[in-house]
């Protein structure tokens, strides 16, 4: 095996409580002062192609992200976590990752033109899905601009041989993660280390659109327009009822019991 | 049977402590009658389920034997017959008042999840559980000060704080069963006592009913108060204020008093805004002088945004990994193949606490950096989200649990110069080797910042040997004592350390607070058989 590509996304971390002011429209997701991690899928995909590279003495693992400059940080902990190499794609510091702005069909471009320029890539490992827009489409777009093999919501990857599911030995091969598939490893402090010292290539979209021949307009203009956001509707209080009849009679009024 | 306590000398005297005015009073107290009962049932809002009468029925009695009449530890049992669950401050004044004309004692429960025996009935008098008293009442997004009933759960409070933004600054690992009155009462310390200091800074108003039934409203709101017939009869108090210096601050007494003062009803506690940003690593190192380097860097590389530190030793970690990890497996596993000098490496826990992501994250790279190229801690991991900053400090929620299924534990609290952490544990330890008391494993783990350590000591026998007790408690107090640290740092006194106190105040200091007692619970109805010798 020789290069793993692991493309990464951060995003807002998924304990956090998302706050939205729904008269501002899509800007009304409360982005300040919000605590952001590499998404929990991405962190697998991390771990998967580490333990892949583990058992392939040779094989490349490279990070890549497309943000604003914060990324160097999520790049940072995947090469923490033993990935070899970054590449940040740097976006301007007011584009929106989490469709608004950025999605799916442009990374898929972006991430199309990387694999096709970084050359001896035999497999493209990604979370299943962002939690942030929860489309799950990247990995499969990715596939088909790629013409590639593709496999969905893996919770297990083996290598060479048997059952399960297996990666063949063809290039440009796409693999999205779901959550059995591993437990991700903690940063340790050696590998904190090392890492501070693994190459990280920051080049900015603009620059990047230029070099893989792609229009700007069309990466930056969204495919779809999002109208709405708003939070989900907050759990109604449920009532008390002093008695087992009481409760008879409240369940027969809401037509539940005959 | 040799006296083991004679054979050890380290100058601890059992002394005879003159009986003071409480031993002789509280022998005037009886249990509840039938016509108790019934007056009880009288002023209680919901009889049918504010009342336990334990003569009524094998299944009641069973009930309160199981859930009233032993502790979280399970070495008090009491014998109380009677439950009462009042759920308006009104129904605990009547209860107080009549409690106090009938010479009824009383003992106050709430999660019940106490470590000295201090909410265990000690024989049959009548226990006032808070669990009924739960509402909060409201938040103010100014000042930050919270204001709700005693019987809340403490984890309930940090979810309905952070809700709206803010931290509950209290956070102990039995958040998800002990109640805020029971905090108060016992001045619980917790993960971040070294950050936000304890509950006699934070607590800014609380309303608490004496033993005659008089309600005292310590700068707290009452307007939310339910039962609006009775308001009229309190003056309008000043309404939980950050600041306030008008009189002498009574509500000092009932911090830390153990529910032997009088009842707290309700509490105003000053939350600080909620941290956007969190950072948890766990380090390892081989000797305390690693430990006491960390200490320092910290307060130097981290300031202002450290939260909290906390140790836990090998012997404890082993028993997480072997009764307690459950979702920390795989960290276990990372953690104890990291290579170390030490056979009995050291684990610290650190966190920050932060607005800014980028600044906190950057003080917490450059601190590991130079604790790490400096070969202060061997190893460290740093959790990258939530999850694993969960799964860290499940770690060391899992200390208590975890000893508590590998045997007999006996359990002490202690407080040492941060200097001396770690010799008592050392001295204990040894000391037992040296004692032909057999297959004690002494654990330690703790608080290390406010040098406060929780030391267990695991007998692999579950029986729980009294002399042995005995001889254990010897050993560890008087290496304590002879530190002049101090035998509860923050579990209180209970049941089970009464009579340490004797020992370790002056005698103006316990007459005064004999006193105390005697001007606030004249009958000493309140939680008899506790706290002062």
């Amino acid at each position: 095996m020789r290069k793993i590509l692991v493309p990464i996304k951060r995003v807002i971390d998924y304990a956090q409580k998302i706050r939205v002011d729904s008269s501002k429209g899509p800007q009304g997701v409360q982005l300040k002062n919000v605590k952001m991690s590499m998404n929990p899928f991405c962190e697998i995909a991390v771990e998967e192609a580490i333990q892949l590279k583990e058992k392939n003495k040779g094989a490349e693992v490279v990070a890549i992200s497309v943000g604003p400059k914060q990324c160097t940080e999520t790049i940072r902990t995947a090469l923490a976590m033993g990935a070899d190499r970054g590449i940040h794609i740097e976006t301007k510091p007011d584009v929106r990752g989490d469709y608004v702005d950025l999605q799916p069909w442009a990374i898929a471009s972006l991430l199309k033109g990387i694999v096709e320029k970084e050359d001896a890539v035999d497999l493209v490992l990604l979370g299943k899905q962002s939690i942030d827009s929860d489309c799950g489409q990247t990995g499969p777009l990715l596939a088909g601009l790629l013409n590639a093999p593709q496999a969905t919501f893996a919770a297990n990857i083996e290598r060479g041989d048997d059952g399960s599911f297996t990666v063949e030995r063809e290039t440009d091969t796409v693999i999205t993660c779901d959550l059995r598939l591993n437990t991700p490893r903690y940063p340790t402090m050696p590998n904190i280390m090392k890492a501070k010292k693994k190459p990280v290539d920051t080049i900015s979209l603009e620059d990047m659109v230029k070099e893989l021949g792609l229009d700007l307009d069309e990466v930056l203009t969204p495919q779809n327009e999002v109208v709405e956001v708003y939070e989900p509707p907050p759990r109604k209080e449920g009532e008390t009822v002093g008695s087992i009849d009481e409760l008879l009679g409240k369940l027969k009024e809401k037509g539940l019991v005959a | 049977m040799f006296s083991l306590t004679r054979r050890l000398s380290f100058g601890l005297r059992y002394t005879n402590v003159p009986s003071r005015r409480n031993e002789s009073n509280s022998k005037k107290l009886r249990g509840p009658a039938a016509q108790d009962v019934s007056y009880f049932r009288s002023v209680l809002t919901r009889p049918s389920h504010g009342v336990l009468d334990g003569t009524a029925s094998h299944d009641v009695k069973d009930e309160i034997d199981k859930k009233y009449n032993t502790d979280w530890t399970r070495h008090y049992k009491g014998s109380s017959d009677l439950v009462l669950r009042p759920q308006t401050t009104w129904e605990v004044s009547s209860i107080l008042k009549y409690c106090n004309e009938n010479h009824i004692g009383v003992t106050t429960q709430g999660g019940n999840t106490g470590l000295c025996g201090g909410a265990t009935p000690i024989s049959n008098e009548v226990v006032l559980s808070m669990e009924y008293m739960n509402r909060i009442y409201k938040l103010d997004e100014y000042s930050g000060v919270m204001t709700c009933d005693a019987g809340c759960i403490l984890q309930s409070l940090h979810d309905y704080a952070e809700e709206k933004g803010f931290l509950f600054p209290l956070d102990i690992g039995s958040k998800g069963t002990c109640q805020i009155g029971g905090n108060v009462s016992t001045n619980a310390g917790g993960h971040h006592f070294f950050r936000f200091g304890g509950m006699h800074g934070t607590v800014v108003g609380m309303e608490v009913v004496l033993a005659d039934g008089r309600v005292l409203r310590l700068n707290i709101d009452n307007s939310e108060d339910g039962n609006n017939e009775r308001t009229h009869q309190f003056q309008q108090s000043s309404a939980s204020l950050r600041k306030d210096n008008t009189g002498y601050d009574l509500k000092q007494l009932f911090i830390g008093g153990e529910g032997t003062l009088g009842i707290v009803t309700k509490v105003a506690v000053a939350c600080p805004a909620l941290p956007t940003s969190k950072n948890v690593a766990l380090l390892v190192c081989n000797s305390y002088n690693d430990v006491l380097q960390i200490l320092k860097t910290s307060k130097e590389e981290l300031g202002e945004i450290l939260s909290a530190i906390e140790l836990i030793d090998s012997n404890t970690m082993n028993f997480i990994q072997k009764y307690g990890a459950g979702n920390g497996d795989h960290l276990m596993t990372e953690l104890l193949s990291s290579e170390t000098t030490s056979k009995q490496p050291l684990f610290i826990l650190v966190e920050t606490q932060g607005c800014n992501q980028e600044s906190d994250f950057s003080k917490m790279d450059s601190f590991l950096t130079s604790l790490y190229e400096s070969s202060t801690i061997e190893n460290g991991f740093l959790a990258q989200d939530s999850k694993q900053i969960e799964e860290i400090w499940g770690l060391r929620e899992a200390c208590n649990p975890s000893v508590a299924q590998a045997g007999y534990v006996h359990k002490f609290d202690v407080s040492i110069g941060i200097e001396s952490y770690m010799e008592v544990a050392e001295e204990v330890s040894d000391a037992l080797k040296k004692s032909n008391l057999p297959d004690l494993t002494v654990c330690c783990w703790g608080h290390v910042a406010d040098g406060n350590a929780h030391i267990n000591i695991i007998s692999g026998k579950f029986d729980g040997d009294v002399n042995e007790a005995e001889a254990i408690e010897n050993i560890v107090y008087s290496s304590v004592m002879k530190r002049k640290g101090s035998i509860s740092a923050e579990h209180g006194i209970g049941q089970s350390k009464r009579k340490y106190i004797g020992q370790t105040k002056d005698e103006a200091v316990l007459e005064l607070m004999s006193q105390v007692k005697n001007l606030f619970d004249p009958n000493f109805i309140l939680n008899p058989g506790k706290y002062l010798p």
